[in-house]
């Protein structure tokens, strides 16, 4: 296999993803694969000077980089510095850990961007703006946006600091690829794991009565494990996806159409 | 009752703009108190549109999105709340109840279609990468701004465009008669992730790797459940009585991700010792004690392969 030569980025690449990130990242959200088309547009042209135009290895960098992603997007960059700093130097052997990194990273950064600039400061700086709204003062509202702009500036800076830190860690585990990939995708693996446990909320909201004595159908399975419900569902298409002539169109049909005859007949709602 | 066409637009244009900012640069200008002041200066009255903004940004203090959950859209609910209450007459308190929260609630809906519409672009930049269609991939990534746009302008222009009588015929109507539509939508949004996780599966080593994905299941699955059983039993408790004043957190997902890190590293010394042991072989004198672990690693190495 030809070894893709090292590409570094360069100022004009840092301002594009960044641009980007900042104007286009989310556009794309949808309940799919969240924003996986968006971090493909963010790094597209750094995947194009990576591996060239036209070539099988951009498909498949492309191909990866289309996958379910979702993370705070406050943070996403972080990955995306850390990503583009091991793709650079690897090339294409080293998508199967650029994906595991990613799936790694996505769910503790989720977390720690929404408790932080979803929920903390719209708290704070909610309650404080709105405080001296009631009284028809509008300086808590320029206050926020202050706020907010500050943050926008690390959101902007970020991107470099991650692609260093990327770097650094390529460098240092060089030659050791095979090991890195293999503990990135196990980390990758058990996220994923976790993500079904807590993303996938549905429940069976039936109550069968027997005789005069009600029976909660969720507790039962509860019983048996938690979140049995979201493992069946995401067994049931890995299965589905896997048969022949089955696209993932399809297969997001065949959710919606069977969620929405079962909501109807009670036999499985939200949480 | 009766709004200028230039207040329409512009009302209109700055709900578009809300969804926009909100999931982009979050500059703040996509709150409810800055929606409360811009529909206020539209309509000419900043300060009743301070105060519905304040009243609905109390209402959602500390709702924030979590993973892409479709949360109430409070901003286009002080924006129809400050208009009716500005061009009608209405009390600011009444608009608040009678048509902020409603509207907030009901556009929830319109949120969650803007992310199935999206699953269409996906699927077209799928077919972009197929063909190396760079313009198209960006196209498509960037036209999901339409969904997200519309779902918030055209129910924002119709209202006001239709006026207040209309507008609770409506949500009543969606409320009632097509209530199984809408909560059946609601459970299929909330199922469809799971199709974004099952082809990630098929892209990772999942059959090599399935212990594991069963440990961060399960480890997961066990933690939340009592996580968020502690959290319902502290708020009864703290309801029940007031000097129950301890508060409960939610599972914090960095740990969890923190004891896959964990199980990775491990993995990550066991194949690194794996490599010396096989590149070096047993005649390498390291002199550290790990010497006879690595020997016993390379004798052990054939079995272990054949086991995977």
């Amino acid at each position: 296999m030809k070894k893709n030569k090292e590409y570094e980025l360069t100022k004009q690449d840092f301002k594009q993803i960044n641009k980007r990130s900042m104007f286009g990242f989310q556009m794309g959200w949808n309940y799919e694969r969240m924003q996986g088309s968006g971090y493909l547009y963010t790094i597209l042209p750094q995947l194009r000077k990576i591996y060239g135009d036209g070539t099988p290895e951009l498909k498949e960098a492309m191909k990866t980089h289309n996958q379910f992603f979702n993370t705070s997007n406050f943070f996403n960059t972080i990955v995306t510095g850390i990503d583009l700093a091991v793709e650079g130097k690897e090339g294409v052997d080293s998508l199967d850990t650029v994906a595991g990194i990613k799936t790694g990273l996505m769910g503790p950064f989720a977390a720690i961007g929404d408790s932080l600039f979803a929920a903390l400061v719209p708290t704070i700086m909610g309650a404080i703006a709105a405080t001296m709204a009631t009284q028809g003062n509008p300086t808590g509202l320029f206050l926020w946006l202050a706020v907010n702009i500050a943050i926008m500036v690390f959101r902007w800076k970020q991107l470099h600091f991650a692609y260093k830190t990327g770097t650094k860690l390529v460098s240092e585990m060089q030659g050791q690829l095979n090991a890195l990939t293999d503990a990135a995708t196990l980390l990758g693996v058990f996220i994923v794991g976790a993500l079904i446990a807590t993303m996938i909320n549905i429940q069976v909201p039936l109550v069968a009565h027997m005789g005069q004595v009600p029976l909660v159908v969720q507790t039962n399975i509860d019983m048996i494990l938690p979140k049995l419900v979201p493992a069946c569902v995401v067994g049931l298409v890995y299965w589905l996806l896997g048969k022949k002539g089955m696209t993932s169109t399809k297969v997001i049909f065949i959710v919606i159409i069977f969620a929405v005859l079962l909501s109807t007949i009670g036999l499985l709602g939200k949480i | 009752m009766s709004f200028t066409i230039v207040q329409i637009l512009l009302l209109t244009a700055y709900s578009m703009y809300n969804i926009y900012d909100e999931l982009q640069m979050n500059s703040s200008l996509s709150q409810p108190v800055w929606a409360g002041m811009i529909a206020g200066l539209i309509m000419g009255d900043m300060k009743t549109g301070l105060v519905i903004g304040a009243a609905l940004q109390l209402t959602v203090l500390g709702v924030g999105t979590f993973g892409g959950a479709s949360k109430i859209d409070a901003n286009s609910g002080t924006v129809l709340a400050t208009a009716f209450s500005i061009g009608t007459g209405m009390k600011a308190a009444t608009a608040i109840a009678a048509i902020g929260v409603p509207v907030a609630a009901l556009l929830t809906s319109f949120d969650i279609l803007a992310r199935f519409a999206n699953t269409y672009f996906q699927h077209k930049v799928d077919k972009d990468i197929e063909n190396f269609n760079y313009k198209g991939i960006e196209r498509h990534a960037i036209m999901g701004v339409l969904p997200w746009c519309l779902s918030r302008g055209i129910p924002v222009f119709l209202a006001l465009a239709l006026g207040q009588g209309v507008v609770k015929t409506m949500v009543t109507y969606l409320n009632g008669d097509l209530q199984w539509l809408n909560t059946g939508l609601q459970t299929a949004g909330a199922t469809l992730p799971a199709v974004g996780f099952a082809i990630l599966l098929h892209y990772l080593p999942v059959k090599k790797h399935f212990a594991y994905l069963i440990l961060g299941f399960t480890i997961t699955a066990l933690l939340s459940t009592l996580f968020t059983s502690v959290q319902t039993l502290g708020a009864g408790l703290s309801g029940a009585s007031k000097a129950f004043t301890a508060t409960f957190n939610a599972l914090p997902m960095l740990a969890i991700a923190l004891i896959g890190g964990a199980l990775a590293i491990l993995e990550y010394k066991k194949s690194i010792t794996k490599i010396n042991a096989a590149t070096a072989g047993p005649a390498a004198s390291s002199d550290d004690e790990d010497e006879d672990d690595e020997i016993e690693d390379a004798n052990g190495e054939v079995d272990g392969d054949e086991e995977e």
